[in-house]
């Protein structure tokens, strides 16, 4: 029997518990209502009973169940070495690749074998597995008779059953929260673990501040100073940070005051999903659209205007389009700063006669600015975080150039370029993309945490 | 110096000067307008270049082609015929080889030119299905080339189209809805390439994610609104969704290729690494959307709750969470779209490789259809630009149902309480 | 001397309304006010929450403009001069009927950038002397002037809530108004910045047309020359201010003023 059936089973069996226990409250509520009036009444509904019993019945059997599943596989190729079929190489990689064709033919996945080695050991397998699975089966059915026999022994009238179901509800809500956080230490953990390997090879300070960016030829070569990220840190900025913000920040503010200064409200109702939608496009399509749109017209436009190193992967047609994607971005965040900017300051500058422009340049703007700027850092986060765009439009050159024209690349470009295709996990260059991470991680953090506070003490200051 | 009190409101200086202002006004609303507008417009531009290219992605060109097979049988035992060895049987049957000689002698020396490397798999599945085709003269509408698909969609070399337009002459040729292109997986050649396995690879990550990433957010949700004391622990974890939900995406799959890989030697390139993956970028989402509707449930709802007797745990299950669910589902449905959009990180757990067979489970090799528009763009082959840009639009088309699912119910259901 | 709600002095009226009716979508908020409002002169509009005085301070500059739906019929004059005329300029008007609202609204800029602010956009003054000299004479004027010469440059919003509302008050000063409108300008201050701001109104009734909304009778009393009556969007009763607190000619003022309802 595999885990899922014997989880099946368990859940019926829980199920059982939870019909029995609660007919059994209902009888004893029942009769407690003839008997005493109101005053003598069970303290829990039956159906708490019921999710008692249930519960003790099928949370240890399925945890069993868990731990088990994970820990078996070991266990039954452990089983499997120790019998005399089992006469395999040494070497690492044609060992696993045989007991994976031996799984696979015990399990009957396979239909044929390609080696009599595994042909020789699928039976021992089967047997292995067999028995494995007879074990977990027995064990996993007395946790969960035990747990729910213990269970259905404590339901009596006076029993809390609704306080301890609710005391398990809370629990799994607080385990849920702590996704949370489990996330947050896996992703610090795996960067920082990779990247100390990584910086065990090669050192900090030629990636931090090294001019040359070369890990092909550092693998062939087998030197370490290739690895020196400035030109890649410039890449990002460059279009994440400058050429994308020079798109998204006039064109999103102005659209933000038009839409909640100037426009009717006809057209707010249809601006603002518009503007939704951009936001909602895949990331992917855009990086489409500026490789074979885009960027091909920038190319000619510089080639006819005669501007040297024009490059069919330009930064300028990267940062163009990632800008667009950052425009709705911006403008709902300059939308909610110049919202929540007291109708009061608005009114007291029109009360003097001032125009709607003068006010909105001179008072609400200067008012909504620490909003505004807490977007916008949230906006050159989430540009130089930004990899499809890039990957598919910026080049794989890295250069040190203020051409917009030309190519460029940048972290992300260079992550995804590192992590695919073949990976020997423990060479430099994979370990690179780590200390990348690192860096994107660590830059985005701090770009967050300075935005928040702004935005945060913004909003203080008007409520 | 006294100047109150002086003011000329109407003298020829203060004239000029309104005129003056009043122009910078105007200038200002139409640089405002300006700006909805060509944001506007490039949302327009993007979706019908899209649209544009890619509606031909969804046609195909096909060339007829007579086989006799009476005059030229294929060398083939009918009984392989009936069983599941029929492909087999069928794909030694020398098929190409009957197609060239006939297309060259219809559309004479090139003729064999104007069909697809792939074509003889029309007649090989027209022939599987009715074998009665294999006594007599018949007709078969097959692939045409790439070059000669292109020049029936306008493109394509000048050659390609004096082709294209002997055949049109000829009656030989006709464009019907590629069917193929929905039902098919990856392949090389561009008529032959379909999204029914990016989008079953899809179907099966959303799955994952959403099992994972519904229950999650919105139990951490109403822990963080309604139980969490105020304590360490509970600034730990806000501290951290509210990171989590600004981190790249990238980084999350350097996480699930360091941790779900590496670590857990789960199988690469499967829909369920990828579906836990864009789980964890979409479980904050999903957690600060629901918290922002639980925390718009009056708090008198919770104390009319409570003064009945309600425990707490009954207070949110039976009033607070219906009450904040449209929006809730909202922010869900916002965050799976963003899900089904992402690439990156799906390209460092391996999601990216050549998937020529849909994914029949969660741990069989799959790819995704924003991964699939990102291989499909990288091929060197004409034919696949369209095909690229058809398979945007099956996406944008989800994105945008979804999209407009969530705003809907937004405006449907939103409560002003 | 009373007739037809207008008190008549010998001069024209510096601002008039004929006959003024104010809707809001369907809804009709003002019905038919008539009154004069005359050069020195104080005058107070009284009435229960929700009686339509607010909405009638502000017909005054059209500030009514800025809410959605709204719509004015009847006449306006300043000086003889329809406002809601089309001829008519909106930014001038506000500029010479200045207005100084509830709740005190500094901008989020220096005490000096506040006062400055309406002199610079209007062109009232040629360079940084004049400026300052417009600066400190309407901070003299709203008796603020002692209090924060030496700390001109600090934010508005940092002064105390009394200090504040004089401020707006030399903010609206420094665009050289000929009427000054105040929409409950002491409802959110304290009683010793009431009075301050109270003697302050003295001061200004001698070279401005003052227009002070309160719900504070005593106040009207104790500011105003005449005072006017609303209820339910209606002008009842309207005259010299010592005649309306001590023999109203009509019963619903009367009710209001000895506590009644309102």
């Amino acid at each position: 029997m595999s885990v899922a059936a014997i989880a099946f089973l368990v859940i019926g069996l829980g199920l059982i518990g939870w019909l029995s226990a609660r007919t059994r409250a209902a009888r004893f509520a029942a009769a407690a209502d003839t008997a005493a009036g109101a005053a003598g009444r069970p303290h829990s509904l039956p159906f708490y009973h019921g999710w008692y019993v249930a519960l003790w019945a099928t949370v240890p059997a399925l945890l069993f169940l868990a731990v088990w599943g994970w820990t078996s596989p070991a266990l039954v190729t452990g089983a499997v070495l120790d019998t005399p079929a089992a006469a395999l190489p040494e070497s690492g990689i044609e060992r696993g690749a045989l007991l994976a064709e031996a799984r696979a033919l015990a399990q009957g996945k396979l239909a044929g074998a390609f080696n009599d080695e595994a042909a020789a050991l699928a039976p021992a397998y089967r047997a292995a597995q067999a028995r494995f699975d007879g074990i977990a089966t027995v064990l996993a059915l007395i946790l969960a008779f035990a747990g729910g026999a213990y269970a259905f022994t404590r339901v009596r009238p006076d029993f809390r059953a609704r306080t301890r179901v609710e005391r398990a509800v809370m629990a799994t809500l607080l385990v849920a929260s702590l996704i949370a956080i489990l996330t947050t230490v896996g992703i610090v953990a795996s960067l920082l673990f990779e990247s100390w390997r990584f910086f065990s090879m090669v050192s900090p300070v030629d990636f931090l501040f090294g001019l040359r960016w070369s890990p092909q030829s550092a693998v062939i070569a087998g030197q370490t100073n290739q690895f020196g990220a400035i030109p890649l840190f410039w890449g990002t900025i460059f279009i994440g940070a400058i050429i994308a913000m020079v798109v998204a920040i006039p064109l999103g503010l102005m659209s933000a005051v038009y839409l909640t200064q100037y426009a009717g409200p006809r057209l707010r109702a249809w601006m603002k999903p518009a503007l939704e939608m951009l936001a909602g496009v895949p990331t992917v399509v855009y990086g489409y659209f500026a490789a074979l749109t885009v960027a091909p017209a920038l190319r000619d436009f510089a080639a006819a205007v005669g501007i040297p190193g024009a490059s069919s992967e330009s930064a300028l047609a990267a940062g163009v389009v990632m800008g667009i994607m950052i425009i709705p971005f911006v403008s709902s965040m300059a939308d909610d700063s110049i919202t929540a900017v007291p109708a009061a300051m608005r009114d007291g500058s029109l009360a003097m006669g001032a125009t709607q422009s003068e006010t909105i340049r001179k008072v609400l703007i200067p008012a909504a600015l620490p909003g505004v700027v807490g977007g916008v850092l949230l906006a050159v986060s989430r540009a130089i975080g930004e990899t499809m765009i890039v990957v598919m439009a910026a080049g794989l050159a890295a250069n040190l150039t203020a051409n917009p024209f030309a190519s460029v690349t940048t972290v992300t470009t260079q992550i995804v370029q590192l992590l695919t295709g073949d990976q020997e996990f423990d060479s430099a260059k994979t370990l690179a993309a780590f200390a990348l991470g690192l860096v994107l991680f660590v830059i985005t953090l701090l770009l967050n945490i300075v935005a928040l506070r702004v935005v945060k003490k913004y909003r203080e200051a008007y409520e | 110096m006294n100047r109150l009190g002086l003011t000329d409101w109407n003298g020829p200086v203060m004239r000029r000067r309104l005129a003056r202002r009043y122009a910078a006004e105007r200038r200002f609303r139409l640089l405002g307008l300006g700006a909805v507008l060509l944001s506007a417009a490039f949302l327009a531009f993007l979706l019908v270049s899209m649209i544009g290219q890619g509606a031909t992605g969804f046609l195909r060109t096909e060339v007829r082609v007579t086989l006799d097979f009476k005059a030229a049988p294929l060398l083939i035992d009918r009984a392989a015929l009936a069983g599941r060895g029929a492909d087999l049987a069928l794909a030694n049957a020398g098929i190409p080889a009957h197609l060239n000689a006939a297309a060259t002698t219809a559309y004479g020396g090139e003729g064999a030119g104007y069909l697809s490397e792939n074509s003889w798999l029309d007649v090989r599945d027209a022939v599987r299905d009715d074998p009665a085709l294999l006594d007599g003269k018949a007709s078969f509408w097959v692939a045409a080339a790439t070059a000669i698909d292109l020049a029936a969609k306008g493109h394509g070399t000048a050659e390609a189209k004096a082709a294209y337009a002997k055949l049109k002459q000829a009656g030989a040729v006709r464009k019907t809805f590629n069917a193929g292109f929905l039902t098919r997986s990856n392949s090389n050649d561009p008529t032959r390439a379909g999204i029914w396995g990016a989008f079953k690879g899809s179907l099966l990550t959303m799955i994952v994610t959403l099992l994972l990433a519904f229950p999650i957010g919105v139990l951490s949700a109403v822990y963080l609104e309604e139980y969490a004391p105020r304590n360490r622990m509970t600034d730990l974890i806000e501290v951290s969704i509210n990171n989590l939900a600004a981190v790249p995406s990238i980084i999350f799959g350097l996480l699930g290729l360091a941790v779900f890989l590496n670590t857990w030697q789960l199988p690469r390139s499967a829909a369920l690494v990828g579906g836990l993956t864009l789980a964890l970028m979409t479980m904050p989402v999903i957690v600060i959307a629901a918290r922002n509707a639980i925390k718009s449930v009056p708090p008198s709802i919770r104390d009319a709750a409570l003064g009945v007797g309600a425990s707490p745990v009954q207070v949110v299950f039976h009033h607070v969470l219906p009450l904040a669910l449209p929006g809730i589902l909202t922010g869900t449905i916002i965050g799976m779209a963003r899900a089904l959009g992402e690439t990156a990180p799906l390209l460092m757990i391996g999601m990216r490789a050549f998937i020529a067979t849909p994914p029949d489970g969660f741990t069989d090799p799959a790819t995704v259809l924003p991964v699939q528009i990102f291989l499909w763009s990288d091929e060197v082959s004409r034919g696949f630009v369209e095909k690229t840009s058809a398979a945007i639009v099956v996406l944008l088309a989800f994105l945008l149902a979804m999209n407009g699912l969530a705003i809907y119910l937004r405006n449907r259901f939103e409560r002003r309480w | 001397m009373i007739e037809d709600h207008s008190v008549k002095s010998d001069r024209p009226a510096k601002m008039s309304a004929r006959n003024v009716n104010v809707f809001y979508g369907q809804k009709q908020a003002i019905s038919g006010v008539s009154i004069d409002v005359d050069m020195d002169n104080v005058v107070a509009f009284i009435g229960p929450s929700g009686c339509g005085k607010s909405t009638f301070l502000r017909t005054l500059n059209r500030m009514n403009d800025t809410i959605a739906g709204a719509r004015v019929e009847g006449q306006i004059t300043l000086d003889g001069t329809d406002i809601y005329n089309p001829d008519m300029d909106v930014v001038q008007l506000r500029a010479r009927v200045g207005m100084v609202f509830q709740k005190p609204n500094p901008f989020p800029k220096s005490i000096y950038e506040n006062v400055a602010y309406g002199p610079r956009i209007h062109g009232l003054v040629d360079g940084k002397a004049d400026l300052d000299a417009v600066v400190e004479q309407s901070l003299r004027r709203a008796g603020l002037w002692d209090e924060v010469k030496d700390r001109l440059h600090e934010s508005g919003t940092a002064l105390s809530g009394g200090q504040q509302q004089r401020l707006c008050i030399a903010r609206a000063i420094a665009v050289d108004p000929e009427v000054i409108l105040m929409d409950e300008p002491c409802s959110a201050l304290d009683p010793i910045a009431t009075a301050k701001i109270e003697e302050l109104i003295h001061e200004l009734r001698g070279r401005y047309a003052i227009v002070i909304v309160t719900h504070n009778m005593q106040q009207a009393a104790r500011v105003s020359q005449h005072t006017a009556f609303f209820h339910l969007g209606q002008l009842v009763e309207y005259g010299v201010t010592s005649e309306i607190f001590t023999n109203p000619r009509e019963v619903r003022t009367k009710d209001y003023i000895t506590g009644r309802y309102g």
